[in-house]
């Protein structure tokens, strides 16, 4: 224990008494004296250090308490920006996704384009072959066609000469021999006559049948222009 | 009155409520104060070598944040690995049954709950402390 000497304690008494000023703190529990005065004046010291640590406590307790709601709300908003963030993170990964399918539909769409282009490309050939071979195929009945009607002028051809030949041999031996040629000389005029005619009449057909294919072959050469 | 206490727990504004809380209840006059459980094992680690100022009696809180371990960890270790000698428990705002058991088994001879009414807990550990002291006291939990 602490005992002052009587002109501290004096002295401790005065500043109370003029300034209002008292000692505080557990230094309090620690000073004993004899002087009654000075034990009121401790006494009183005592009292306003409790009072004013209880005030002090109370204060600390309510900072304490708000404290701590500070820091659960704290929590609580960093629970939540944690919630938000991972609601943006998803979102972007969402986002990220919408857009690598789109790209992914635009090259979908690119090669689709480049196929249809292909496929254009591919159908305008196979046209132009079928053309080619309808064509070709034109040409080639043509040809046979002109072939079989060549072979049946040369037939009709040697036919008519044959025929003329053999009456005019037959003709000129009777004339030759002296028979009589009234009749082989009408037949031979009338038969030299008809082969005449009917030898104009091929000539004619076939010019009006080249006339016509070369005609033919005009027009769809028109059409396919 | 305890000779002398030591407090070590990371909220600040505990000590100040600590502090006035004993000097109300005449619990003790010499309350030293630590925020981190490392602060506190280095001080075992010297008073097991000088107990000089080494305290009476030690209040830790359960959870010290900022600290490498727990308080049940800083008893086990004020227990088993520094010398024993002080009345040592666990101040805290959990009453987990669990956590409860292992600071028995860590040597905590009691466990007062803090709450905002904290001096009438005080008060009867204050009046159980000789038993605690002289070892004759069984483990406690006031609420």
């Amino acid at each position: 224990m602490i005992r002052l000497c009587a002109a501290d304690e004096q002295h401790l008494m005065d500043v109370a008494s003029q300034r209002n000023v008292y000692l505080e703190g557990n230094i309090l529990k620690l000073i004993e004296s004899d002087n009654e005065d000075f034990q009121a004046y401790l006494k009183k010291a005592k009292e306003l250090d409790q009072t004013n640590r209880k005030k002090r406590l109370d204060i600390t307790k309510q900072f304490q308490a708000q404290n701590k709601a500070l820091e659960k709300k704290a929590e609580e908003n960093a629970l939540l920006n944690g919630e938000l963030q991972e609601a943006l993170n998803a979102s972007k990964e969402s986002a990220n996704k919408v857009m690598e399918q789109n790209k992914k539909l635009q090259e979908s769409h690119s090669k689709n384009e480049n196929l249809m282009e292909d496929l254009q490309e591919a159908l305008e050939k196979a046209e132009n072959a079928k053309k080619t071979a309808l064509n070709d195929l034109n040409v080639l009945q043509q040809k046979t066609q002109f072939e079989l009607i060549g072979n049946i002028v040369n037939v009709a051809l040697w036919i008519i000469v044959g025929v003329g030949v053999s009456t005019t041999i037959m003709y000129g031996l009777s004339i030759w021999t002296g028979h009589e040629t009234t009749l082989l000389g009408n037949t031979w005029s009338n038969m030299f006559g008809i082969l005449l005619t009917n030898s104009f009449s091929i000539i004619g057909t076939i010019m009006g049948v080249k006339y016509a294919t070369n005609d033919n072959g005009h027009k769809e050469k028109k059409d396919t222009q | 009155m305890i000779n002398s206490i030591l407090l070590v727990d990371d909220e600040n504004l505990f000590h100040l409520v600590f502090e006035d809380a004993c000097s109300l209840l005449d619990i003790t006059l010499d309350l030293q104060t630590l925020s981190s459980a490392e602060e506190a094992e280095e001080l075992f680690k010297k008073w097991h070598i000088d107990s000089t100022g080494k305290p009476e009696c030690v209040f830790v809180d359960l959870n010290i944040i900022g600290s490498a371990f727990d308080g049940i960890e800083l008893v086990r270790r004020i227990n088993y690995e520094h010398g024993n000698g002080v009345v040592v428990g666990i101040i805290s705002s959990s009453a987990d049954q669990e956590e409860i058991s292992r600071s028995v088994h860590a040597g905590a001879q009691f466990w007062i709950v803090k709450s905002d009414e904290i001096e009438p807990r005080l008060e009867s550990f204050r009046d159980d402390y000789e038993d605690y002291k002289t070892r004759t006291g069984s483990f406690k939990v006031y609420k």
